[in-house]
C-alpha cells in the first residue's frame, strides 16, 4: 500500500510541477547586490532551464524567511558571497540548520575577496568543515595554474574533473576537461564526521596562503596539498545536502568557457559542466535512492529459485519458523535528473540485507535478479537461523553522495511446533534402535507364546508342590 | 652356547611337570561346569529355562545396541534411549517374573499365584512397549 501511495504521489508531483529535483523546485538565491546577478546569469539560467523557479533575494529583504509556518518556504538555497559581514536575521546559522533539518539543500559559494559571513562561519563550524579564519586567504599552486590569467599570482588553479572518492563509490562529478578554480578559499574537513566528503581536492602541490601577509615565506599554512578541498559536500542523516564551493568565481559566466593556458597547452575551462554536476547533486537531481517493493516470503515449493515475477504483492508474512528457507527481494531506484532509473551500485560495492535480532544473525550481499523500467530488483535467499525471537529484515545502505536507505520489517521467528519434527523412521540413524525395540517386542511375543504352550502338566505341578 | 643349552634342559622338566597339573585343573573346572550344567538341565523346570533363554536374548540385544552407540554415535539420542531401555526394562520385568515363579522362592510369594505373576508381567511389558514406541516417535 505504501509503495502504491508513493508512486501515486510521485506521479501527481511530476504532472503538476514538472520539477527535475526529487524534492522540489523552489530555489532561493541569496545575493546582496542585484547588479552582481549578471555575473551569475548563465548559471542561474541553467538552473531555471532545469525546472527550478529561482527567487533572487537580498539577505536584508524584510519578508525573507527560509521557513514558513514551520515548513520550509524553499526547497533549495544558493548562498552567493556578500559584501557585508552579516547575513541578517533571516539567515543565521541556526536558521540554516533548521532549514536542513526540514530536508532543505544548501549550496554555499565563498570568495577570498569578501569576508565569509559569520552565519556561514558558524554553520561550517557546526558541520566540522574548517576554513581559514583570516580574510583574503586563497589557494595557490605553482604547478597547476592558469598562466594566461594568473602568471604572477598562480592563484587560478586548473584541475581535471575529480575521480571517485573511493573505488566503491559512484562518481557524480565526472567529466571531460579542466575546471578553473580562481582564488579559492580552501576547506579542510574534520575527521570525526562521516557525513562530509570532499568533492574537488586541491592538487598535492597546492597550499593556502594569504597575499596580505607581509612575511617572505609561508609559515604554518592553514592546510597544504590534498588536505585542502576546493569543493566539499555534506549529506545529513535526513539526506539534506550541503555543498560548499571555495571560489564563487567558478560559477560566474566569466569562467564558464574561458580560454586558459595550463603549462604550454591552451584549453577551454569546463566550469559550466562542473557547476551543473555540482548543483544537480546538491539540489537532489542525482544520487537519490528510492526503495520500492520490500518483499520477503517463505520458500515452500520444490523450486528453490528466487521468484522474479513482478506480480507478487507485498503481503509479507509476519511469522517464520526457525530453519526455514526465506526469500527476500527489494526494488531500488535511483533518481537521475528527471526520472527514476534502475539503481546499479558500483561494481566493487554490495547492498546488504541484515536479518537481525539486536545484532545481525545474517548479513548477506544482495544480487540483482531483475530490472523493471525504473528499478532494479535485488534479492537473496537464506535460511532463518536456529534461534527464535523477534527479528528484523533490515536494509541499511549508506554511501557518500547517495541518499541513505534504512528500511526495516519486523517478523517473528518461532521454534518448531511439536508436529513439525521429523518422525523417527525419517532419520536413518534411528533405524538400529527402532529395530532393537521391535526385536524386543517380537521376542517377548514369542516368549509369551512358548510360555503358555509349555504350561506344566497337572502331575508335574503336583510334583513341584 | 652352553647357557642356552642349560636353560633348555632346565625348562624342559618344569614344563613337562606343569602340563599334567594344568590339564588336571582344566579337567576339574570342566567337570565342575559340566556338573553345574547337568544339574541345571536336569533339575530346572522347563519354564525357568525358558525365562533364562529370554533373558539371555535380551542381554544380547541390549549389548548390540550399546555397542552400536559406542561405535557409531548417539544421534538421535531419544531413539537410543528408548531402544536400549526397552531391553533393560524387559529384562527387569522378566527377572521379576522369574523370582515370583521360582519354586524355591515359594515361601516369600505365598500370596501370588503363578498366573497372577504372569498377568502382571504381561501388563507391565505392554506398558513398557507402549512407552518405548511413543518415546522413539
Amino acid at each position: 500500500m505504501r509503495w502504491l501511495l508513493s508512486f501515486t504521489v510521485a506521479f501527481v508531483c511530476t504532472v503538476v510541477v514538472q520539477a527535475k529535483s526529487f524534492t522540489g523546485n523552489r530555489l532561493l538565491v541569496v545575493l546582496e547586490e542585484q547588479a552582481e546577478r549578471e555575473k551569475y546569469s548563465v548559471f542561474l539560467e541553467d538552473l531555471t532551464s532545469r525546472g527550478f523557479t529561482t527567487n533572487v533575494e537580498s539577505p536584508k529583504a524584510d519578508k525573507l524567511s527560509l521557513l514558513r509556518h514551520g515548513e520550509r518556504a524553499y526547497d533549495h538555497v544558493l548562498l552567493l558571497p556578500a559584501k557585508s559581514k552579516g547575513l541578517g536575521p533571516a539567515l543565521t546559522a541556526n536558521n540554516l540548520l533548521e532549514f536542513m533539518k526540514k530536508e532543505g539543500n544548501i549550496l554555499v559559494a565563498l570568495s577570498s575577496e569578501q569576508a565569509t559571513p559569520t552565519a556561514v562561519q558558524a554553520l561550517l563550524l557546526e558541520l566540522d568543515i574548517n576554513i581559514p579564519s583570516d580574510k583574503g586567504a586563497l589557494v595557490v599552486d605553482h604547478f597547476n595554474y592558469d598562466s594566461s590569467s594568473a602568471s604572477e599570482q598562480h592563484d587560478v588553479l586548473l584541475l581535471p574533473f575529480p575521480a571517485a572518492v573511493r573505488p566503491d563509490v559512484k562518481n557524480y562529478f565526472a567529466g571531460e576537461g579542466y575546471i578553473a578554480v580562481p582564488r579559492a578559499v580552501g576547506q579542510s574537513l574534520g575527521n570525526e564526521s562521516p557525513l562530509i566528503s570532499p568533492v574537488l581536492r586541491a592538487p598535492s602541490t597546492a597550499y593556502s596562503y594569504n597575499p596580505k601577509d607581509e612575511a617572505e615565506g609561508v609559515e604554518d599554512p592553514f592546510a597544504v596539498g590534498e588536505q585542502l578541498n576546493l569543493v566539499s559536500a555534506m549529506q545529513a542523516n535526513n539526506a539534506a545536502r550541503f555543498a560548499i564551493v571555495g571560489s564563487a568565481e567558478m560559477l560566474q559566466n566569466k569562467w564558464f568557457a574561458e580560454k586558459a593556458t595550463l603549462g604550454e597547452k591552451v584549453i577551454t575551462t569546463a566550469n559550466r559542466e562542473f557547476a551543473q554536476k555540482l548543483s544537480e547533486w546538491t539540489f537532489k537531481e542525482t544520487g537519490v535512492l528510492k526503495v520500492g517493493k520490500f518483499l520477503h516470503y517463505q520458500d515452500e515449493g520444490a523450486s528453490k529459485k528466487l521468484n522474479t515475477s513482478l506480480a507478487i504483492p507485498e503481503n509479507n508474512p509476519t511469522i517464520y519458523r526457525i530453519k526455514t528457507d526465506v526469500h527476500f527481494q527489494v526494488e531500488i531506484s535511483e533518481y537521475t535528473n528527471d526520472h527514476l532509473a534502475p539503481f546499479v551500485p558500483s561494481p566493487s560495492d554490495n547492498i546488504q540485507l541484515e536479518f537481525s535480532m539486536l545484532s545481525p544473525f545474517q548479513r548477506l550481499n544482495l544480487s540483482p535478479i531483475a530490472q523493471t523500467a525504473n528499478a532494479t530488483i535485488f534479492g537473496v535467499a537464506f535460511k532463518t537461523p536456529d534461534q527464535h525471537g523477534i527479528f528484523n529484515f533490515r536494509l541499511n545502505y549508506r554511501r557518500p553522495f547517495l541518499t541513505n536507505v534504512d528500511e526495516k520489517r519486523q517478523v517473528t521467528v518461532r521454534h518448531f511446533a511439536h508436529d513439525e519434527w521429523p518422525r523417527s523412521w525419517q532419520i536413518s540413524g534411528a533405524w538400529v534402535w527402532i529395530g532393537g525395540i521391535w526385536v524386543t517386542v517380537l521376542g517377548w511375543v514369542a516368549f509369551v507364546a512358548v510360555w503358555l504352550y509349555s504350561a506344566p502338566s497337572e502331575r508335574s505341578v503336583k510334583k513341584t508342590q | 652356547m652352553p647357557p642356552k643349552q642349560r636353560t633348555g634342559t632346565a625348562s624342559a622338566p618344569s614344563t613337562s611337570a606343569s602340563r599334567p597339573s594344568k590339564s588336571s585343573s582344566n579337567a576339574q573346572a570342566q567337570d565342575i561346569l559340566q556338573g553345574v550344567w547337568n544339574k541345571y538341565v536336569s533339575k530346572t523346570p522347563q519354564r525357568t529355562k525358558l525365562l533364562d533363554t529370554f533373558m539371555a536374548f535380551l542381554v544380547a540385544v541390549g549389548a548390540l545396541q550399546f555397542l552400536y552407540v559406542v561405535l557409531v554415535g548417539n544421534f538421535p539420542f531419544n531413539a537410543f534411549l528408548s531402544g536400549f531401555s526397552a531391553t533393560v526394562g524387559q529384562f527387569v520385568l522378566t527377572a521379576s517374573l522369574r523370582m515370583q515363579t521360582n519354586a524355591e522362592n515359594k515361601a516369600e510369594f505365598e500370596s501370588i499365584s503363578h498366573e497372577r505373576a504372569f498377568a502382571d508381567f504381561v501388563f507391565g511389558s505392554l506398558l513398557l512397549h507402549f512407552f518405548c514406541v511413543n518415546f522413539i516417535n
